[in-house]
């Protein structure tokens, strides 16, 4: 299939390995990511708190150059999921359309809706399929105990959002079957990672991932995985401040997405950017047996 | 078993901390038609099995608001929740009382903290003498007036939401998206004359904790959508006020982050948010991400038609006093 691939900020940046890990991903199963240097970032949820319609605007913006290209778009973040379809729910909204195209008119930009943001997670399910996957499998998990961590924005409003039950989705699971892992089933996975407000109180946001992974633990959970780059920041990266937070070691691996299918798929830990996790990665990797040579 | 019944297993929390035991719980199993309510049974068990149950409801028609409670984990009506899908998809039906309010006994919790929540934000109009109302009608508001409200007054104070906000659950300060739902009702009341000292007071009390995760409009059983009301109120306050608090500066930071490259600049954020002195409590932090992600302070590259963003933002966006 050919999509438009819509990195998202973070994976640009910071988040490097989560893009390294998709181009791996999408090459082993055929998918053909179109790249357009002209997207802008999906405003993070931020812009649309401070203006609705400019969020609307830069995002339809984003579509536009998508539906130009007669492409549906891909996504690998779960608040750029979250935001892009937001843009296309409210966009014919007769209080936010006038404004938002008398604003991308004059720069010869029209948007008519037909684009459909589809985040990797169900790409994978729906385009790839769990059958296709399960034929490439080459390293299968070994029984990893991984717990799924969704990223509010992919799920809910449910029924905006429109694709898994926002308070018990089970599409990252089934994925992870597939795989070869166990998946871990605990209260977190579907919470939020605090990252909203780790620049508001940050105490409070620790807080609130330290709590997600210590769920995911105590469930057995050995490693957690998740479709969101910022979800990402907030267990990896700030992990540190959330174990002082609880006040327990946690050490707990923080997976992308599609760092556990392209392990599963045979992906050596460079090809996915392991290293460059705050949190390291080795003690689950020692765990899964090297990939069967073909 | 009878045609058209299935057999329910409940697991119902039983606590009494009066008592000093410990939480536990207790199964019954039921004969029962798939359409049974989760309430119809709990009463069936009390009546027949078990009178030391104790548990909260009144209509029976989903419109008082008392009998919301934790149902296979998820904050729900009990008269509303039937127990057919719940048998299909669980296999049983675990009860437990709401969450981030503290039991009494069984599903009984003390709501004085909702309530208290719902007082703070002051639900009560408050006139505008200036604007009195045309005679012998004196609440009179046109139907377009009564639109904005959205779907908020159709809120029946069950306190699902509360029960799954994990800002309430994180901080005891944080109102709650019930209090926030009201507080917008009154907000965009033609009639109050106090929202602007409305959007102020909450600006500076909670209206930033908001995750903006929406699981308290998944959980609401009225479609109160409070998370978007609440989203509604951070853009109202920062149009009266500008952005006070760290998460409004973050909001509008980030906002004219964007603006001269069309993507996010992660160090100049922290310093938008912080200010240059407040960045120091953040270089720790900083310094630990660094060592395997020197992207963060980096500039990274505009993104090609950057121009049509500031277009885009010279039409749409009203100017901030606090952009940083
Ligand atoms: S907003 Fe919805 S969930 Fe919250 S108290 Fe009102 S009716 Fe209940
Ligand atoms: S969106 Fe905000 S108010 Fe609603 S449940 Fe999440 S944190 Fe609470
Ligand atoms: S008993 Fe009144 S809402 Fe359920």
């Amino acid at each position: 299939m050919r999509i438009a691939y819509y990195p998202g900020c973070v994976a640009q940046e910071s988040g490097k390995e989560l893009d390294l890990a998709t181009r791996w991903v999408a090459r082993a199963l055929g998918i053909e990511l179109v790249e357009f240097p002209s997207f802008s970032c999906c405003g993070s949820g931020f812009v649309d708190e401070a203006n609705e319609v400019l969020n609307v605007a830069i995002n339809a913006r984003n579509l536009a150059i998508a539906e130009k290209a007669g492409l549906d778009l891909l996504t690998i973040c779960s608040t750029c999921q979250g935001m892009l379809t937001l843009a296309n729910l409210r966009y014919p909204d007769p209080a936010v359309r006038p404004r938002v195209e008398a604003a991308l008119r004059p720069l010869g930009i029209e948007y008519r809706g037909s684009v459909k943001v589809k985040h990797l997670l169900r790409v994978l399910i729906e385009d790839v399929g769990l059958d296709a996957l399960r034929a490439k499998v080459r390293r299968p998990l070994a029984g990893l105990k991984v717990g799924a961590f969704y990223g509010c924005h992919l799920l809910r409003p449910t029924d905006e959002m429109g694709w898994e039950d926002g308070e018990e989705p089970h599409a990252f699971e089934d994925l992870l079957e597939v795989l070869g892992a166990s998946p871990v089933y605990y209260r977190g996975r579907v919470m939020c990672c605090g990252f909203p407000i780790q620049f508001v109180k940050s105490d409070v946001a620790s807080g609130i991932a330290g709590r997600q992974i210590l769920d995911a633990k105590s469930h057995g959970a050995e490693a957690m995985a998740t479709p969101c780059p910022l979800c990402h920041i907030s267990l990896d990266a700030y992990q540190n401040r959330a174990e002082k937070k609880v006040g327990a070691p946690l050490g707990m691996p923080i997976f992308h997405l599609p760092q556990v299918v392209g392990l599963a798929l045979g992906a050596t830990p460079e090809e996915l950017g392991l290293a460059r996790h705050l949190v390291p990665t080795e003690p689950v990797l020692a765990k899964v047996p090297p990939a069967a040579v073909h | 078993m009878t045609e058209g019944t299935i057999s329910a297993t409940f697991d119902v929390y039983r606590h009494d901390p009066a008592k000093g035991d410990r939480p536990r719980y207790q199964r019954y199993t039921l004969k029962l038609s798939p359409h049974t309510p989760v309430l119809t049974a709990l009463l069936q068990i009390r009546a027949e099995v078990d009178p030391s149950l104790a548990l909260r409801y009144s209509c029976r028609s989903a419109i008082c608001g008392s009998c919301a409670m934790q149902i296979n984990s998820k904050s729900r009506l009990a008269c509303e929740t039937h127990i057919g899908p719940e048998i299909e998809q669980h296999g049983r039906i675990v009860v437990e009382p709401m969450r981030n309010q503290p039991v009494l006994r069984d599903l009984v919790v003390d709501q004085a903290s909702f309530w208290k929540n719902y007082h703070r934000i002051e639900p009560f109009l408050k006139l505008d003498p200036a604007h009195p109302m045309p005679e012998g009608r004196p609440t009179s508001m046109t139907p377009e007036e009564v639109e904005r409200f959205k779907e908020t007054p159709r809120c029946i104070a069950c306190a699902s939401c509360y029960s799954a906000c994990p800002a309430v659950e994180a901080d005891p300060g944080f109102p709650g998206p019930m209090a926030l739902a009201k507080l917008y009702r009154y907000v965009v009341d033609p009639r109050d004359r106090a929202h602007q000292d409305r959007l102020v007071r909450v600006q500076a009390d909670g209206l930033w904790m908001c995750l903006r995760c929406h699981l308290c409009t998944d959980s609401c059983p009225k479609d109160v959508r409070p998370s978007e009301r609440i989203r509604d109120l951070k853009e109202m306050a920062i149009a009266v006020q500008g952005a006070t608090e760290h998460g409004s500066r973050h909001a509008v930071g980030f906002k004219d982050n964007l603006r001269d490259r069309g993507v996010l600049n992660e160090s100049r954020l922290v310093r938008q948010t912080y200010g240059t002195l407040g960045m120091a409590g953040q270089l720790v932090q900083g310094l630990h991400v660094l060592r395997k992600k020197p992207e963060v302070m980096r500039k990274p590259h505009p993104i090609e038609g950057v121009d049509q963003i500031e277009k885009i933002y010279e039409a749409l966006d009203r100017p901030s006093e606090d952009g940083a």
